[in-house]
């Protein structure tokens, strides 16, 4: 996929390698981090546990001395006194337990989201249009939560489970050596074998079972958007039993695993039953014989077993659920390194989206990253700041088709530009290689001079973006508008605001500026969506503004109003509208017209109007006297 | 189960708060819905008597393990134990037996209601569609299908084994315990309700003041996925390295108000635990105290302490799932709300049938309304609206957005029924005309034509799956598909759709074209918006194949792209849900009203 080019600084050998640790940069890597407060968490696991079997060892322990040796108190002082401190002690230490497990869990996941977002904001602008179809976002921060549970589920549950395995072994080896070995072979079945063969046996059934679900929800989705098409066809009822079917073999798979954990919950419980008879024989064989005395410890070590019973229970189901965690570490692990250079992204990035839009013209920037801003810093564009594109052409890859090729434009400061074109023509391609999001393949885009992919972020100082969809974060009005300038004062809010036409909607807000944008019943309609992202381009103060389709969604009356504002606003700016009609053309000077990667037509839209038959015929059928 | 409690305080918080209603008709401890389930009276006594039997088996147990202890504590030989161990095993493996028999037959239980819920759902989205679909949105729509059945599957699996074993177990066990040792017996049964009342009660106080924090929690949760779909804005600010300080303090500050709460939360949980083992604790010390001055022995007392903790488990484990048991609750109830929500099917009741549309036929309506019903407050979409066509007119139909076209559109293709006026078609009054045969001979055209995960010939096949291969190059060649399918590998027979081949609009717009030419049935066309979104080059492509298609037939085609105008033969402007003015394009234009407005403010700029 990613084939050299003449900009290509990373080799295949580099990309291979890092792909070796990808799997555990999600995981792993936090057991490191806060380290004493996931011990501390982890003690506290097992000692609630150790208490738990301590109080009934002790309790055991109490009442057959206390039945032994009637009348004589100072006899059980020290079980009494164990048993009030284990029974206070149990509840608490898993209070704490709780708590410190939580917070440890909360703690990394501040920073798995850091790392999260650093990881997609390299690629950001690239990022939505690659993964247009299914909330591929929604599902990165789900995983986030995937591997939350993880570690409360499955991790934090064989951890305990093993070290309070350890110590029951240890302890009865300062009895018998003979019997902490068996112990530790009956153990090893119930904490290692039962989950390990429970993992594997069901993981594959439970893989099967998610792949099949998600088929069903990508099929059902598929079909429920389609609803009306069934009906008119009368085939409803043929969707429906197929879908019924769908869910009976669904259903079949989902009978299978319920009847495994059955089965196996009724092993383990043979398990648990042969361990108490176990420990009842030996303790009978080390201490019985006699009446009372040693054999006080008989009913201890017995009774003391029956609280492990609730660490042991969780494992299968945690070894089998460690599985499906496995598709969220995956699909983590495919992002790009949050620390590698955009090279390496491209592939890997690609690679997240099971379904990469072919249509798309933007796509992955494979071996073409923007060069480091820090490199160049020296370059600044000089004034004027003209746009200068010579002999350009772009493709994704050595083996792909090419864009975009031999543009060659020259804009002048001030200049307004339509550029015009089908869907997957090459324009939104273009506009990527003017901001420098893209590095052109061969020729050049300059900007005052200084090629545009070498600015970095300091593009934005220079080249502004009104998107197709504008987003509004659940903030307040001024922090969304301060996107655009985080030093812009409340005075020059109100202005800019009153500028693209909001400034009476800003009053009537509640909170005024301070209002957040998605409070109850206060939903901004198209038009004032792209109205505040307008305002924040006028914030940020850019010389050149790149306007991406600004119309798209709107009906034609208010299209028509908001294109007004935006050209009165933007007067002084060098102006670059992307669109698919023609409705605001008329008030550029100069249309292009990309045609398979290449201008075919060219001119002041007054010339082309006059003397271009494709453009008349165009302008006659977009105003609507054509025939 | 110590992390399941707590991990739904973290979570709930995420969840939008759209179940409110759900959840405030849900605070009873125990699920009133659940006793309209048919058959819940017969497994509910089934697992009443399985509970006996464990209960039971449990005394069993507890039983013959202290007669062991018993004696080998009075030094006898682990050779004459035999009975006793032999019974222990039989009544602790028991237990886990009855168990197993519960959860098969709990298993098949929750399936056939699991499946049934499923079955009426999947009915009621098929053939109520599109108005059902949209009053709750496709995503919702196959959740609660999917996530919400088997939420409900295995909620019904959870509560109702808990719920049986909550009522009858400590009743049972509190017997013995009384019968061997009054003492022991009023402990725990004083603990008991204390137990429950503490429980309930900071559950209560977590649970407010969750609520009250709710905003501020719903604002820091979202804030993260908030971000990520805005990075690419962010970005082209040169905002988005500094925003990732942003999201860790954010994330931190979400942690520390969360952990505020869990401390109370987790409190609740923590309450049950102390009772429990401070109950289990002061039983040994009672009963070791009493042994001391010989008015017990250790059999009964052995017993008592094995009992004790099998007492108040029933109580553990129901207050452990109650949370993760709330999802499953809920989305019982807003199932049962969808499925009662549904409004009486026009189309079961079948008055004479409709002929096939022709020339002469006419299609009248007169007062029609249509009112949305929103989660607050109901929106009138279409207020008296009266019209009459007849033959194959085409009826171009604009006006503002909101302006009430797509309601229309939806009525006149019956996938809605109006709620108020009356349709009459040749002279037979039809309450709507969501009925299987109009729908027989319409087809609609909206913006996003849905393309199925299937191939392109079963694609364009769709209303006529028996089409021929001729039939269907003939479409292709009328809708101008011969260059797609000639790139495309495996010809017509392509996978296309989600997750396959995409095609772009201007394609799909064409694949639902060819669907109309292969159904000859089609006598009626239906068009919202369909070229809204393609550019001017693939529209104007379109245009006269879409035209040509239009013949000798009914066509409804509403828009903003004011140059299909031209070829309507009638044209309907609306305005708040009514039809404000009426006529050819040239009689609009002449009358100067909101039509002839519309047009200047359009073309004003162009000129």
């Amino acid at each position: 996929m990613s084939a050299p080019s003449a900009h290509d600084k990373s080799p295949r050998a580099k990309a291979g390698s890092r792909a070796g640790r990808r799997g555990d940069r999600w995981i792993r890597p936090f057991f490191k981090q806060y380290r004493g407060a996931l011990i501390l968490a982890l003690l506290l696991g097992v000692a609630t546990y150790v208490f738990a079997s301590a109080l009934m060892f002790s309790s055991g322990y109490l009442i057959s001395r206390a039945a032994e040796a009637p009348g004589n108190i100072v006899a059980i002082f020290v079980p009494v006194a164990l048993v009030r401190i284990f029974g206070v002690g149990k509840p608490i230490l898993q209070y704490a337990e709780r708590l410190v497990s939580h917070n440890w869990i909360l703690r990394m996941t501040s920073s798995l989201r850091l790392k999260l977002y650093n990881a997609l904001e390299r690629d950001a602008i690239f990022f939505k249009q690659r993964f247009r179809t299914g909330d591929i976002l929604g599902l990165l921060a789900e995983d986030i939560g995937h591997i939350q549970n993880l570690y409360l589920r499955s991790i934090f549950p064989l951890i305990r489970a093993w070290v309070l395995t350890v110590l029951i072994v240890v302890c009865l080896g300062f009895f018998s050596l003979w019997f902490a070995l068996a112990m530790l072979l009956m153990l090893s079945v119930i904490v290692l074998l039962v989950p390990l063969v429970s993992a594997l046996r069901q993981g594959a059934c439970e893989a099967r079972r998610k792949t099949m679900k998600n088929q069903l929800y990508e099929q059902l989705t598929d079909n429920v958007l389609g609803v009306s098409d069934w009906i008119i066809s009368g085939r409803s009822d043929e969707y429906t039993q197929t879908y019924r079917a769908s869910e009976e073999a669904l259903r079949g798979v989902e009978a299978k695993l319920h009847r495994a954990s059955r089965n196996r919950d009724l092993l383990l419980q043979v398990l648990y039953a042969l361990v108490v008879v176990a420990l009842l024989a030996w303790a009978a064989f080390q201490f019985g014989g006699s009446y009372g005395g040693a054999a006080d410890w008989i009913a201890a070590f017995v009774l003391g077993f029956f609280p492990l019973i609730e660490v042991f229970a969780p494992l299968p189901k945690a070894a089998v659920e460690m599985n499906s965690y496995r598709d969220s570490a995956d699909r983590l692990g495919r992002l790009p390194h949050e620390d590698e250079t955009a090279a390496d992204t491209g592939e890997r990035a690609r690679a997240v989206s099971e379904n990469p839009s072919e249509e798309r013209p933007l796509s992955a920037p494979d071996d073409t990253p923007r060069q480091d801003a820090a490199e160049h810093i020296s370059a600044t564009p000089r004034a004027p700041l003209t746009l200068a594109i010579k002999g350009l052409a772009y493709r994704y890859s050595a083996a792909s088709r090419s864009v975009l090729h031999d543009i060659d434009l020259t804009l002048a400061p001030g200049e307004k530009l339509a550029i015009l074109g089908r869907s997957g023509a090459g324009k939104s391609t273009l506009a990527a290689l003017i901001r420098g999001d893209l590095v052109p393949t061969r020729g050049s885009v300059e900007l005052g001079g200084v090629a545009t992919c070498a600015l970095g972020d300091r593009i934005t100082e220079y080249v502004g973006v009104v998107q197709q969809q504008s987003y509004l974060f659940n903030a307040t009005l001024a922090e969304n508008l301060r996107i655009g300038n985080q030093r812009a004062s409340d005075e020059e809010l109100w202005e800019v605001l009153e500028s693209v036409g909001l400034g009476e909607l800003g009053r009537r807000l509640p909170s005024g500026l301070d209002t957040l944008v998605d409070e109850a019943g206060l939903r901004f309609s198209g038009g004032e969506q792209h109205r505040i992202a307008l305002a924040r381009v006028l914030l940020s103060d850019v010389p050149l503004v790149i306007l991406d389709e600004p119309g798209v969604g709107l009906d034609p009356v208010s299209e028509q109003l908001l294109l007004d504002t935006l050209f009165k606003t933007l007067r002084d700016k060098t102006l670059i509208m992307i669109t698919h009609h023609l409705q605001g053309v008329s008030l550029m000077d100069r249309v292009i017209f990309i045609e398979d990667g290449s201008l075919c037509l060219s001119g002041s839209p007054g010339e082309l109007a006059q003397s271009n038959a494709y453009y008349q015929k165009l302008l006659a059928f977009d105003t609507g006297s054509a025939r | 189960m110590a992390a399941s409690v707590a991990y739904g305080i973290v979570r709930s918080p995420v969840k939008p708060n759209r179940t409110t209603r759900a959840e405030k008709r849900n605070r009873a401890v125990i699920d009133r819905s659940l006793f309209g389930l048919p058959g819940i009276r017969r497994i509910l006594l089934l697992l009443a008597g399985l509970a006996v039997l464990a209960g039971s088996a449990t005394f069993g147990l507890a039983w013959s393990l202290s007669s062991a202890l018993t004696h080998l504590w009075q030094g006898a030989a682990l050779s004459d134990q035999c009975v006793w161990i032999g019974l222990f095993l039989l009544c602790f493996v028991g237990v886990q037996g009855i168990a197993w028999l519960q959860d098969l037959l709990l298993d098949n239980y929750a399936h056939e209601r699991a499946d049934e819920l499923r079955h009426k759902l999947v009915t009621a989205v098929f053939t109520r569609g599109p108005e059902l679909v949209q009053a709750s949105g496709t995503g919702t729509t196959t959740t609660l299908l999917l996530e919400g059945v088997a939420q409900v599957e295995a909620y019904l699996r959870l509560i109702l084994p808990k719920i049986c074993r909550l009522l009858i177990i400590p009743l049972l066990l509190v017997v013995p315990i009384f019968l061997l040792d009054w003492v022991s017996g009023v402990v725990v049964v004083i603990v008991f309700p204390f137990i429950v009342f503490y429980m309930v009660l900071l559950g209560r106080v977590a649970g407010e003041k969750a609520a009250r924090q709710h905003r501020k929690y719903q604002v820091l949760s979202n804030h993260f996925i908030d971000s990520l779909r805005g990075i690419d804005t962010l970005k082209l600010f040169g905002a988005s390295r500094r925003h990732g300080k942003n999201i860790y303090a954010v994330s931190e500050q979400f942690r520390r108000a969360t952990l505020k709460t869990l401390r109370i939360a987790t409190l609740s949980g923590g309450v049950l635990d102390l009772f429990v083992t401070l109950s289990v604790a002061a039983v040994a010390i009672l009963l070791g105290l009493r042994l001391l001055d010989g008015s017990l022995t250790l059999f009964p007392a052995l017993t008592i302490l094995i009992l004790a903790p099998e007492y108040f488990k029933p109580l553990r484990e129901f207050a452990a799932d109650f949370h993760a048991s709330l999802d499953g609750r809920n989305a019982l109830a807003s199932i049962q709300t969808m499925l009662r929500g549904a409004r009486p099917d026009a189309a079961d009741v079948s008055p004479p049938s409709l002929p096939l549309w022709n020339n002469r036929a006419r299609l009248a309506a007169s007062g029609l309304g249509f009112t949305y019903d929103a989660e607050h407050e109901a929106f009138e979409a279409l207020s008296a609206v009266s019209f009459e066509v007849s033959g194959f007119t085409k009826v171009g139909i604009i006006g503002a957005s909101g302006a009430g076209k797509s309601s229309l559109i939806q009525l006149l293709a019956g996938f809605s029924v109006p709620d108020a006026g009356t349709i009459h078609v040749n002279d037979t009054p039809a309450p709507s005309l969501k009925r299987a045969d109009w729908h027989s001979q319409i087809a609609f055209l909206p913006q996003n034509p849905s393309l199925f995960h299937a191939t392109l010939r079963e694609n364009l096949a769709f209303y006529h799956p028996q089409a021929s291969d001729e039939e269907i190059a003939e479409a292709v060649a009328v809708v101008g598909l011969q260059d797609l399918i000639a790139e495309l590998p495996e010809g017509l027979d392509t996978q296309i759709g989600e997750g396959a081949r995409a095609l772009s609009g201007g394609q799909a717009q064409r694949v639902a074209l060819a669907r109309v030419c292969l159904d000859t049935r089609i006598r009626v066309l239906l068009f919202d918006e369909p070229t809204a979104h393609l550019d001017i080059e693939t529209e104007l492509e379109l245009k006269a194949r879409m035209l040509s298609l239009m013949q000798d037939r009914l066509v409804f085609f509403a828009t903003h792209r004011l140059h299909w105008m031209q070829s309507m033969d009638l044209i309907w402007v609306l305005d708040g849900g009514k039809i404000v003015e009426s006529g050819t394009l040239e009689e609009l234009r002449a009358r100067g009203g909101y039509c002839s407005s519309l047009i200047r403010q359009l073309e004003g700029v162009e000129a």
